[in-house]
């Protein structure tokens, strides 16, 4: 033994070895079952895919770094079922590429936040926080009113997730960018369109109020408006549970 | 080659303990080794020399 | 710099150069209607200066075989004024992030200036480009001194430094444009992560390469730590960014993970990176510098063995208590708490190896600031690992996690310790670089040990208390049995700690600029005494030989 580790440490590659050994042989041993992972998630067939919209507004999200102050995980502990809603599940975020669980409430959990308020409050909120909640210390995000979305890559941006595993059909990789202007302008003849791809419960309005034009306001209120909402696994497991 | 998640559980939770055990017994045989004490002794005053130059 | 170079060297800067500046060329084409682009455009400069500063100094001599007898530092002192330079900005705009929390109208009507895309650049800017270049810098000094061997090249250690601020640049400037994967401690894209890889291929290089020409039997444990630290975050940074960009032309990628497994990497790789990058490599700068600045060698070489093991073992595991109560499957999050608790123990033998080695030696400690930021640093170390440990206690974890706790937690670590030993070290790795005496003044050093610790202990203690009672009033039930509190009310009652913590942060920004005054003002002591330096017998005559300096 002795010998060993001295023969290790005189050649250097042999103690790089010895290195990569402890720490990635001891690191895998425990990565390795989170590789079939998805195994032990639940089934949700009910769950559908996030919009080219939706996709835009969370990526706007990620842009913004709204994920350093809300968390997207409501834990499995009293108060926070209370407070937010049913627990998260594993398969709430099954096609989050990155997930946004966040680690960090410097504002409240956003998991199910989905439908709790109108779409004339969150423009309202993110035009100017303090408007609304005259304490928050949220910033404002006035330029999304004004920046026009850009919908020329959403093709681009649907197919790269469906190589990646994300269950997207021909159908809605090629219509990406029609239907994210198609879901928020419902009087267009593209509005038609998202339904049949998405769903008949597929959220299609002119979210920042103006028909007119598609701003990355429409985006990520589209976004904000669909979280907690791609299935209604957590509600029936929560129903189940109080019987 | 069926590799499930149980079956990466299983192995996980046996082989890393084991794996642990071994390692950590390893190591402190090699620490205390008494014919490493010099070396050991030897290693840890060296940076306290001259070391203006290389090969000093 | 240039001039230390020989001819076939600084001909491979310049084809290395005008392949970074076709590569920021190429880039720039693909992406001119993304913000590709701009960082192309970034890296097209870096290329085009790369080439300049070689040609400018191309007709020089060659420098003389004598070279082989030194040590070779100029990476090293670049790596420090660079770290100093980094920290700096990342502590600015710590302090600005910190200041909005209290003050949200403090920012601009303009994407760049929000909290989100300020808060990376902070996060970033003291861990890669302030650490990670005291890390460059201290490795390499380390590395020589105690193989006993000159850098193998004098080319390579320059692409890891400049190659690695790029990075860092790229980085940066990205997250301002938002440009970010979102992943912690991992933002940026995929071209950047890419670049990272090669540059950190070469400083692996440099390390394996030096070491196999040591002149010393044993492998100092110093270099054990940094060799951990260059492998493990290898591995972590690998791992944890595979992904796939929409187009080449484009900024954006999707990461190949998702959803609970996509936390379950991000974690591992978050807190390794915390691990390997800001323990691991930061031990190695203690067990070298402490002992050195004491005068002593360090207390027990064995215990510092057992440590390096554990902890390169150890941690691996740990990751999963950051998901305590999650969807995350239960037996990972006991595994990832029973292992952050044993941690402990070998976190404990390297502080308490530090300490014991100052015994004996603690009038030095009193008398020397310099000496006093190494000790500080290690009893932070022993604090925040506890502090770890305990917070990864699933029950505890369920009262602290989302809550300023962490951030708390996350700052006793990286200011009490990674930025106490990182300065300490630097104090006294300045005055061997340079070769003076001492450093322009250690009143100066004094200032800045008592900035920095009372900066740390306000902003520790704010987050603290705002932290605990954060997360109690979360939990608080009233009589009839429903929350007692709503989520604004608790926002309300941190506003006093936010201010505190904007107070203590600001001093400890005040504390990097006197050390980046009083470094800059060692260098320039150093010029006016050089002469005199050569003129000695007993100093490497390194000023005459070094006409580019």
């Amino acid at each position: 033994m002795p010998n060993f580790h001295r023969k290790l440490e005189r050649s250097a590659i042999g103690f790089v070895l010895a290195i990569i050994g402890v720490s990635a042989i001891g690191g895998f041993v425990e990565i390795a079952p989170l590789f079939t992972i998805q195994e032990t998630v639940e089934k949700a067939p009910d769950m559908r895919v996030y919009t080219p919209l939706e996709t835009a507004g969370r990526n706007i999200y990620i842009r913004e770094g709204c994920y350093a102050c809300h968390s997207q995980m409501i834990r499995t502990l009293r108060d926070e079922v209370e407070r937010y809603g049913p627990y998260s599940l594993a398969v709430e975020s099954q096609y989050d590429k990155p997930m946004l669980w966040g680690s960090k409430r410097t504002g409240p959990d956003l998991a199910r936040l989905g439908g709790k308020y109108s779409d004339a409050w969150h423009v309202a909120h993110l035009v100017n926080p303090r408007a609304v909640v005259p304490q928050s210390v949220m910033p404002k995000y006035g330029w999304l009113m004004r920046n026009e979305l850009s919908t020329a890559d959403l093709s681009l941006h649907l197919a790269a997730q469906r190589r990646l595993g994300v269950p997207y059909t021909e159908a809605q990789v090629a219509n990406a960018s029609a239907d994210a202007y198609g879901q928020a302008s419902p009087d267009s003849s593209y509005a038609g369109g998202v339904g049949e791809r998405y769903g008949a419960e597929t959220n299609v309005r002119a979210f920042d109020g103006e028909p007119g034009r598609l701003t990355e306001m429409d985006a990520l209120v589209a976004y904000l408006q669909v979280l907690g909402r791609l299935t209604d696994a957590a509600h029936r497991q929560t129903a189940a549970k109080g019987k | 080659m069926g590799f499930d998640h149980q079956t990466f559980v299983a192995f996980a939770k046996s082989w890393g303990l084991f794996y642990l055990i071994a390692l950590a017994i390893g190591v402190l045989i090699y620490a205390f080794w008494p014919s490493n004490r010099k070396r050991f002794d030897r290693a840890k005053k060296s940076i306290l020399d001259k070391d203006d130059r290389p090969g000093d | 710099m240039v001039s230390a170079l020989t001819l076939s060297e600084r001909q491979l800067a310049i084809a290395v150069s005008s392949l970074l500046a076709l590569c920021g060329f190429a880039m720039a084409l693909a992406g001119r209607d993304d913000l590709l682009g701009v960082h192309g455009v970034i890296v097209l400069l870096f290329g085009v200066g790369g080439i300049f500063l070689v040609l400018s100094k191309y007709f020089e001599p060659e420098p003389s075989d004598e070279r082989l007898t030194r040590y070779y530092d100029d990476p090293t002192k670049v790596g420090i004024v660079l770290s100093l330079a980094w920290a700096v900005v990342g502590m600015f705009f710590g302090v600005w992030v910190s200041a909005l929390l209290a003050w949200p109208d403090l920012t601009f009507d303009a994407g760049w200036a929000s909290f989100g895309r300020l808060r990376p650049v902070h996060t970033s800017g003291v861990i890669f480009g302030f650490g990670g270049n005291a890390l460059i810098a201290t490795s390499l000094h380390v590395l020589q001194r105690t193989s006993r061997a000159r850098l193998p090249d004098q080319f390579s250690p320059w692409f890891v430094l400049i190659g690695y601020n790029l990075f860092c640049v790229i980085a940066a400037s990205g997250y301002l444009m938002g440009l970010t994967q979102s992943k912690e401690y991992a933002e940026p894209e995929w071209y950047a992560d890419l670049w990272l890889v090669v540059v950190w291929v070469t400083y692996f290089l440099i390390y394996i390469r030096t070491l196999q020409r040591r002149k010393e039997p044993h492998i100092y444990v110093a270099n054990w730590y940094y060799m951990a630290f260059i492998l493990v975050v290898a591995v972590l940074h690998i791992v944890n960014n595979l992904a796939l960009p929409i187009s080449l032309g484009s900024a954006k990628s999707y990461t190949v993970y998702s959803g609970v497994q996509d936390a379950m990497v991000q974690w591992w790789y978050g807190h390794n990176a915390v691990a390997f990058f800001l323990t691991a490599g930061f031990l190695g700068m203690m067990y070298y510098y402490l002992p050195k600045r004491a005068g002593r060698p360090i207390f027990s070489y064995r215990l510092s063995i057992i440590s390096f093991w554990g902890i390169t073992f150890m941690y691996m595991w740990a990751g999963s208590h950051h998901l305590h109560y999650t969807a995350l499957p239960q037996w990972v999050q006991t595994l990832g708490m029973t292992f952050s608790v044993v941690l402990l123990v070998p976190s404990w033998a390297s502080a308490g190896n530090a300490l014991a080695t100052l015994n004996g030696a603690w009038h030095k400690v009193r008398d020397d600031a310099t000496l006093r930021f190494m000790m500080v640093a290690a009893v932070f170390y022993g604090l925040s690992t506890f502090e770890g440990s305990f917070m990864a206690i699933r029950a505890v974890n369920s009262l602290s996690h989302y809550t300023d706790w962490t951030v708390g937690h996350v700052h006793a670590g990286a200011l009490g310790w990674v930025a106490m030993i990182t300065f300490g070290s630097i104090y006294a790795l300045v005055p061997w670089m340079w070769k003076v005496k001492q450093i322009y003044s250690p009143k100066l050093v004094e200032v800045h040990f008592w900035l920095a610790l009372s900066g740390t202990v306000i902003y520790v203690f704010a987050m603290w208390n705002s932290g605990i009672i954060q997360g109690l009033m979360w939990r608080t039930y009233n009589d009839s049995g429903t929350l007692a509190y709503s989520f604004i009310d608790s926002l309300v009652a941190m506003h006093p700690y936010y201010i505190a913590r904007t107070v203590g942060g600001l001093f400890f920004l005040i504390g990097a600029i006197v050390a980046s005054y009083n470094v800059w003002m060692t260098i320039r002591m150093a010029r006016w005494q050089a002469p005199v330096h050569a003129a000695e017998a007993d100093m490497p005559a390194g000023a005459a030989l070094q006409p580019g300096e």
